[in-house]
């Protein structure tokens, strides 16, 4: 297995988190992995974006046009980074409605896939907004092409969960069934 | 072999650590602040006694841990690049000096910059210093040459400098910590010996000390010329084209090559200063052209002694400010080895629509001061009562964000808001100008370098509002105490805390005064009251005490008395409120028609009530009696 992915949201809505979360799955699994994460200023709210690399090479950042995925919590996010993404590459997106039409074409015509779930929205039925990126860790991991195994993600949010492990598994299921129904259809 | 996802701070903590340091001290500040929680963390792990402390600011913290290593102790000092600027004073003068156990600095710049004022290049500092440095690539390397860095230091009884960048700080990679490198040998036994001639040189003494210094980088060049931390990969392929890499860089040239589907040789430098010549001679003397990429400035390409075939940023081939991308270093060897008849592959980056993206209106959301921050209800009321006619110098914290809310006209560096009042103060008066001054700083800045400045403005007469924003912690960086919290580094309690009204006061301070920015009538009345001081014939600087925690460290006020709001249907969309208070939880609606409060970040802090002037910004409670 050798991923790149790129995670990407604002400020806020828990990137370093949901980072955490994949990089501590694959090094259960036995890979290696390399990180860049984002500290400081740009917590407060701007663009947070996550690189992530296993089985990769020891450079912290992504090559833009490389990316094997992209997990974004936030539309303009997803659209802002969409040039990092290799061709055939996938995103995962947290939205109600599709990308910016102007993109449409392009995403055609380097094969991009765009897989959308509105995972704030089910975050809120669950009952908190927070839980919005582990819902979807466990829409992206239900795709056939992310090579990531639920258990081995359930087991990590065990792990690394602090006084809320129980919502988050939550999460995480309500996350992967959706996407199983969505990417069997 | 268990691995962990370890953060770079972290790794670096652990070099620490598990090679027998004793003392670490430290001011916070991005990319570096991980580091110290990090010892914390793993001298628990391991067992080993070790002193830790948040110091008041770097020279603070530079100079407790260099007396621990005259004592014979291992020591390290962390801190980012411009906080070096601070240590600098004790920087050059242990330099000459020496040291006696091994003694580290880490000062982590911060190509981009991400989070700091400047893009300065610490091996720079040390070059100028005469302090050799370690520059490792990845966070397993950095956690490596802890141990290389405290035997050179001990064998040439010299302080050394090791240089992280944010890449390398906030990188996480996957490293094995099971038990630990080193054994531990437990505490030496040492103690600190009287030694005129080095500890106490005066200036005939410290010429003697600086031949000495010239002496012990010579050899130290030589010795690196040698040493495993600087070598060659892709030694075997024949080309005219070399690259002389170090830091993050160095593992970015590599992925750029294998993407660009060229071999060329790169000449790892793991230590920029004193750079080692003999290898990187005969390393420049095989190829008709050389590349230098090296964060943040040039150290590396400046000391390389016939550059006549080297490309670098002196000759503009690399560009001469920002961060060192993959995107960037790809561009500058395609462009190179194309010149040098390389056939390279195009950037995998599609042109178009990165070009579309480009253009796109996308928002662009700047950092914000949280929802709930007090800040926020200082900086408006602040506005409230001097409107945009005042001058407001501000200071360096999340605070700084008050430039968003026009509150912040100025920022420098640490304690320069108190500074710069006191000079616009003396310049105004020359140039008749009777505009009023009103200075932000935080509680933690304000210890770290404001008391000086205080001192200063109150013996020369000047005439200021001084704002302390005291939310009792460091939050920019992480929620580190500050000499007015009661507990220290590791949550233990702290013997004796200061009292900042206390502090002031003995600064010779007239006006003195302790306000809740959430109760904006009270605050606006205090903060005319301390205008009133400023301005009458006895008075002086008056300094009014901002004070509410930060509203992301402690929520128990909020918590304890929660005000839900709600936006009435009379709402017209007239973004006072998101343009004068900008709270992240108030959004204006996509047809600008009204705003809306975002329930999903808002905190129930109520304080935007005052926000809307014409009264449509309500406590819930009201909502439901008017229903």
């Amino acid at each position: 297995m050798d991923i790149k992915l790129i995670i990407t949201g604002n400020g806020g809505q828990g990137i370093v988190f949901l980072t955490r979360l994949f990089a501590q799955t694959a090094v259960t699994l036995g890979h290696s992995v390399m990180v860049s994460e984002t500290h400081g200023m740009s917590q407060r709210g701007g663009s947070v974006i996550s690189h992530l690399k296993i089985n990769g090479d020891e450079a912290p950042l992504i090559l833009s046009g490389t990316a094997d995925f992209m997990i974004a919590l936030e539309a303009n996010e997803a659209v802002r980074n969409l040039a990092l993404l290799r061709r055939a590459g996938m995103v995962f997106v947290n939205a109600d409605d599709g990308l910016r039409s102007e993109v449409g074409h392009h995403l055609d015509r380097l094969n991009i896939k765009v897989m959308r779930l509105p995972a704030s929205r089910l975050a809120l039925e669950l009952g908190s907004a927070s839980i919005t990126n582990i819902i979807m860790a466990g829409f992206a991991a239900a795709h056939p092409a992310f090579d990531i195994p639920i258990k081995k993600m359930t087991a990590t949010v065990e792990k690394i969960s602090k006084n809320n492990a129980e919502l988050n598994l939550k999460a995480l299921e309500t996350g992967y069934q959706a996407g199983r129904k969505i990417f069997s259809a | 072999m268990n691995s962990q996802p370890i953060l770079g701070n972290e790794a670096i903590a652990i070099g620490i650590i598990e090679n027998g340091c004793r003392v670490v001290t430290a001011y916070p500040g991005t990319p570096s602040s991980e580091i110290l929680a990090g010892v914390m963390k793993h001298k628990k792990r391991l067992k080993r006694d070790v002193y830790t402390e948040w110091s008041i600011n770097e020279k603070v913290a530079f100079e407790i841990a260099l007396a621990a290593s005259w004592t014979g102790l291992r020591a390290v000092v962390t801190m980012k690049q411009v906080g070096l600027n601070v240590a600098s004073d004790p920087l050059f003068s242990a330099a000459y000096t020496g040291v006696k156990g091994g003694f580290v600095v880490i000062s982590a710049d911060d190509p981009g910059p991400h989070s700091s004022q400047t893009e300065q290049d610490s091996r720079l500092m040390a070059l100028v210093a005469k302090i050799p440095v370690f520059d490792p690539s990845t966070p397993a390397e950095a956690r490596e040459v802890i141990k290389d860095a405290f035997a050179l230091s001990e064998r040439y009884k010299i302080p050394v400098i090791l240089r992280p960048t944010t890449r390398l700080c906030h990188a996480v990679q996957s490293l094995s910590i099971d038990g630990a490198h080193e054994p531990d040998d437990g505490i030496p036994s040492v103690k600190f010996h009287r030694d005129p001639p080095r500890w106490t040189a005066t200036p005939k003494f410290r010429n003697l000390l600086h031949v000495e210094l010239n002496k012990k980088l010579k050899d130290i060049a030589d010795e690196f010329s040698d040493s495993p931390l600087n070598y060659v990969v892709n030694a075997s392929s024949n080309g005219t084209m070399g690259i002389i890499a170090s830091g993050v860089a160095f593992q970015t040239a590599q992925q750029a090559l294998q993407e660009l589907g060229a071999r060329v040789p790169i000449l790892k430098i793991g230590t920029p200063f004193p750079l080692p010549q003999k290898l990187v001679n005969s390393f420049c003397a095989q190829f008709e052209t050389l590349i230098v990429l090296e964060e943040p400035d040039v150290c590396i390409e400046i000391q390389i002694q016939d550059r006549s075939h080297v490309k670098g940023r002196l000759d503009g081939s690399v560009p001469g400010a920002g961060e060192l991308t993959p995107e960037v270093i790809f561009l500058v060897l395609s462009k190179a080895l194309s010149e040098a008849g390389y056939q390279v592959n195009q950037p995998p980056e599609d042109p178009e629509l990165a070009a579309l993206i480009k253009g796109l209106p996308l928002p662009v959301k700047p950092p914000r001061l949280c929802p709930g921050c007090s800040h926020r209800s200082a900086f408006f009321a602040m506005k409230r009562t001097f409107g945009p006619n005042a001058i407001y110098p501000g200071d360096i914290g999340c605070y700084t964000l008050g430039t968003n809310l026009r509150a912040v006209d100025t920022f420098v560096d640490m304690g320069a808001s108190i500074t710069m009042a006191n000079g616009f103060f003396q310049a105004n008066r020359l140039v008749k100008d009777e505009r009023p001054i009103v200075a932000t700083i935080g509680d933690s800045t304000f210890l770290h370098s404001g008391v000086a400045p205080l001192i200063n403005a109150v013996h020369t007469g000047a005439r200021f509002v001084l704002l302390i924003l005291d939310n009792h912690t460091t939050a920019m960086t992480g929620f580190q105490p500050t000499a007015a919290n009661d507990y220290l580094a590791d949550r233990m309690e702290a013997p004796r805390k200061v009292s900042i009204p206390d502090l002031v006061r003995a600064c010779g301070v007239g006006y003195v005064n302790v306000a809740d920015p959430y109760d904006q009538e009270d605050f606006i009345r205090t903060l005319k009251e301390a205008q009133a001081h400023a301005q009458s014939p006895d008075g002086g600087v008056a300094v009014l005490i901002a004070e509410r925690p930060c509203t992301l460290y402690d929520q128990s006020p909020i918590l304890e008395h929660p005000v839900p709001v709600v936006i009435t249907e009379e709402c017209d969309g007239c973004r006072y409120c998101t343009e004068a208070f900008e709270c992240p939880a108030l959004v204006l609606r996509p047809d600008k028609s009204r705003v809306d409060i975002d329930y999903s970040i808002c905190v129930d802090c109520g304080q935007c009530i005052d926000a809307c002037h014409k009264g449509f910004i309500i406590p819930k409670i009201l909502e439901i009696s008017r229903a």
